[in-house]
C-alpha cells in the first residue's frame, strides 16, 4: 500500500468512527437548526435587518446565514476533535499507534483530514440544502461561483479549528483540559475578538463601532485577518462588492493559506516530538 | 540459534523536566530515563526486564521499540552476514511493543481497532483474523472495544504487537490483568514464539514468576542496567545466597545445631524459620534430629534482596526509594542532579 493509500484509509477510519459518534448524532439536530434553519430565517421575503437592510441576493442570504458555521459548526468541529489525541494518548493506544512504521508526519495528516472530514461533510450537506432552501425562498439560485466559494471558505474555518483543537489536544493528557482548551480558543475568536478589536480601536483613537468610520471599518477589517473567523467572513466577502473593508481579495486568500499551514505544521512538528 | 540478535550499546534516553525560573517559566532540564545501557538480546531469547517502579523499564522499552528516540548511544542489529545501525523509523519494523494497560475504549470494533494498526503496518487483514484467533478473541472480534475486559485488552494489545511479524517483541507487564488459564495460555505462546527465533524482553517489577519463562534477566534501578544474567549468575555476582523458608507445628525446636539460620518466627503452635541455605541435603538432618516439618519452600533472591545486594542500601532505603517520585540516576550524570 503506497503511503498516500495509507494515510487515505487512516483519515477514513477516523472519519468514521468521529462521524458514528454519540456526540455527532447529538450535534446534528444543532447543525441542521444553525444552517438550514439560519438560511430560512434569513431568506424570509419579509425580514429586515438592524439597519433597515433587507437580504435579497443568494450570496447575501448564504453571507447572513454563515453565522451558523461560525457559530455552530466550528463548535461542533471543536466538540468533535477536542480529544483526537488525548484520550487515545491517556488509554495507551497512540503508544501503540507510534510503535507502527506508518511515520508520524502521515498519522498526523491522516488525523487531521479524518477528524476534518467528519465536520465539513454533514456541513457541506446541510450547506447544499440551505442552497436549495434559499432558491426556494428567493426564487433564484446562487451562482456556482458563489457556492463553490462558500464550499471553500466553509471547509477552510473548519480546518482551522480541527487543526487548533487537535494542536491543544496534543497538549494535554486529560480529556477536561483537552476539551477547556479547544472551547477556550473557540470563545476567544468567535466572542473574545470583537473585545480585541475594540480595545485596539480604543489604543489607537478610532472611534468604536461607528459602521460610518472609514478609520473603524479598516482597523476592524485588518485585525479580522489575524483571526479565523475574520478570514472566512473576508473571504465570503469576495463574492459581495458591496462590501468594502479595505482588505483586498488576494490578501485574504494569503492569510487563508497562513492559517492553514502554520497551525497544521505546526501540529505534525508536535507529532513527531510528541511521547505518549 | 540463527537469527538477528539486537545490540544496545550506550543506549540513553532522558525525560525533559520542567525547571521553570522566573525569567524562563518554560525551561525544562534533563530527568529520568534510561542511561547508558549496554545489553544485547540473543535470537530466540526471552530476557525479563526486572526493576522497582520508575527504574527505566518503560522508557527502555519505547526507546527500543522506536517511540522514544535514542539521545546517546547507538541500537546494532546483527545477523550472520553484517551488523547494522538501527534508528528509530527501522525499529519499528521489526519490534512489536505491547505498552502497559492498553485501556481500549469506544464503539469501534475488535477487529476495526486491529486492522488499523494493521494498516499502519501493512499488515493483511487474513493476518488479523488469524491473530484474533491466536489470542482467544476470535469469538469476540465483532465485539465493542469498551465491552472488553481487562484480560480481553490485554489479549488484544498483544495481537497488536504481534501485527508485523516481528522479530523482536517487547512485552511492558503483560501478564497484569490476566487470570491463571490466560497467563499460563500467555506463556504457552512466548515459548511457541521463541521456537520460530523470535526474540522478546518482558519486563516486571516482580522476579517471582518471571524465573520460569525468561532465559536470562536484566535487573534496572533508577535507569541504569545494575546486572543480567540468569538469576542464579546474578545472585552469585551479587554473593547472594539461595534461601529455604522453613515450617512446622509446635514450639520452636532447639536449632544450635543449624548454622544458616537467619531468622526464626514462632506463634502459639507453629514456627517458621529463614535459612540461608539452597535446602539441598538439609532435609535428612531435620528427619533424623526428630523436627516434624510441615512446609519446606526454596526461596530465590527477591527484587528487594537484588536490589539491595546490587545498590548496597538496606531494605529500608530501597524501599523508600521506590516509593518516591524523585527517581535519580544511582551514579551522577553530567552534574544536573547535584
Amino acid at each position: 500500500m503506497s503511503d498516500v493509500l495509507r494515510i487515505q484509509s487512516l483519515a477514513r477510519r477516523v472519519f468514521w468512527d468521529r462521524i458514528g459518534s454519540t456526540r455527532m448524532l447529538i450535534m446534528l439536530p444543532i447543525l441542521v437548526l444553525f444552517l438550514p434553519g439560519m438560511a430560512w430565517g434569513f431568506s424570509d421575503p419579509n425580514i429586515v435587518l438592524p439597519g433597515g437592510h433587507q437580504p435579497d441576493q443568494p450570496m447575501e442570504v448564504m453571507f447572513y446565514a454563515s453565522l451558523g458555521v461560525v457559530f455552530g459548526a466550528t463548535m461542533c468541529g471543536v466538540l468533535l476533535a477536542f480529544d483526537g489525541v488525548s484520550r487515545d494518548r491517556a488509554s495507551g493506544v497512540f503508544e501503540l499507534r507510534l510503535a507502527q512504521p506508518m511515520p508520524r508526519t502521515h498519522q498526523a495528516i491522516a488525523l487531521m483530514l479524518g477528524m476534518w472530514q467528519a465536520i465539513f461533510i454533514p456541513v457541506a450537506v446541510l450547506s447544499l440544502a440551505s442552497v436549495a432552501i434559499i432558491r426556494w425562498r428567493l426564487g433564484e439560485w446562487a451562482s456556482v461561483w458563489d457556492v463553490m466559494i462558500h464550499l471553500t471558505a466553509t471547509a477552510l474555518i473548519l480546518f482551522w479549528y480541527v487543526v487548533f483543537t487537535l494542536l491543544a489536544s496534543s497538549r494535554t493528557k486529560d480529556q477536561g483540559t483537552a476539551i477547556a482548551f479547544g472551547i477556550g480558543m473557540w470563545f476567544l475568536f468567535t466572542f473574545l475578538w470583537a473585545l480585541f478589536t475594540t480595545m485596539v480601536a480604543y489604543a489607537s483613537g478610532v472611534a468604536i463601532g461607528e459602521q460610518n468610520n472609514a478609520q473603524w471599518i479598516a482597523l476592524e477589517g485588518s485585525l479580522d485577518l489575524l483571526s479565523p473567523n475574520g478570514v472566512y467572513h473576508h473571504l465570503l466577502e469576495t463574492r459581495l462588492p458591496e462590501i468594502e473593508r479595505g482588505v483586498p481579495a488576494w490578501q485574504s486568500w494569503a492569510m487563508a493559506v497562513i492559517w492553514t499551514l502554520i497551525p497544521s505544521s505546526l501540529f505534525v512538528r508536535r507529532m513527531n516530538t510528541l511521547q505518549p | 540459534m540463527e537469527g538477528d540478535s539486537l545490540r544496545l550499546e550506550e543506549v540513553t534516553f532522558r525525560h525533559r523536566m520542567s525547571d521553570p525560573s522566573r525569567l524562563k517559566p518554560w525551561r525544562t532540564r534533563p530527568g529520568p530515563g534510561v542511561h547508558s545501557i549496554t545489553l544485547s538480546l540473543r535470537p530466540g531469547e526471552i530476557l525479563g526486564l526486572v526493576g522497582p517502579n520508575g527504574a527505566g523499564k518503560t522508557t527502555l522499552l519505547r526507546t527500543i521499540a522506536g517511540v522514544l528516540p535514542i539521545q546517546n548511544g547507538k541500537l546494532m542489529l546483527t545477523s550472520s552476514a553484517k551488523e547494522t545501525q538501527l534508528d528509530s523509523d527501522s525499529l519499528r519494523n521489526i519490534v512489536g511493543h505491547m505498552p502497559e494497560q492498553v485501556r481500549w475504549q469506544g464503539r469501534q470494533s475488535v477487529e476495526d481497532a486491529l486492522l488499523e494498526l494493521a494498516e499502519m503496518r501493512g499488515a493483511s487483514a487474513k493476518r488479523v483474523n488469524g491473530l484474533l484467533r491466536l489470542v482467544g478473541l476470535g469469538q469476540r472480534a465483532t465485539a465493542h472495544l469498551s465491552d472488553l475486559s481487562q484480560g480481553m485488552r490485554q489479549r488484544l494489545t498483544l495481537a497488536a504487537a504481534l501485527l508485523g511479524s516481528p522479530k523482536f517483541l517487547l512485552l511492558d507487564e503483560p501478564l497484569n490483568g490476566l487470570d491463571p488459564v490466560a497467563a499460563t495460555a500467555f506463556v504457552q505462546l512466548l515459548h511457541e514464539l521463541k521456537s520460530k527465533g523470535v526474540s522478546i524482553i518482558i519486563s516486571s517489577h516482580q522476579v517471582e514468576g518471571l524465573e520460569a519463562i525468561t532465559d536470562r534477566i536484566a535487573l534496572m534501578h533508577r535507569g541504569q542496567l545494575l546486572a543480567n544474567g540468569t538469576l542464579a549468575e546474578i545472585a552469585d555476582s551479587l554473593e547472594l545466597q539461595p534461601s529455604i523458608v522453613v515450617a512446622g507445628p509446635g514450639k520452636l525446636p532447639d536449632l544450635a545445631w543449624c548454622k544458616h539460620r537467619v531468622e526464626s518466627e514462632s506463634a502459639q503452635d507453629t514456627w517458621t524459620i529463614r535459612l540461608e541455605h539452597s535446602g539441598v541435603g538439609l532435609l535428612p538432618e531435620f528427619i533424623e534430629r526428630g523436627i516434624e516439618v510441615h512446609s519446606w519452600n526454596p526461596k530465590s533472591p527477591g527484587i528487594v534482596e537484588l536490589l539491595c545486594a546490587a545498590t548496597g542500601m538496606n531494605i529500608e532505603e530501597v524501599g523508600l526509594e521506590i516509593a518516591s517520585t524523585a527517581m535519580l540516576p544511582h551514579k551522577s550524570i553530567g552534574g544536573e542532579e547535584e
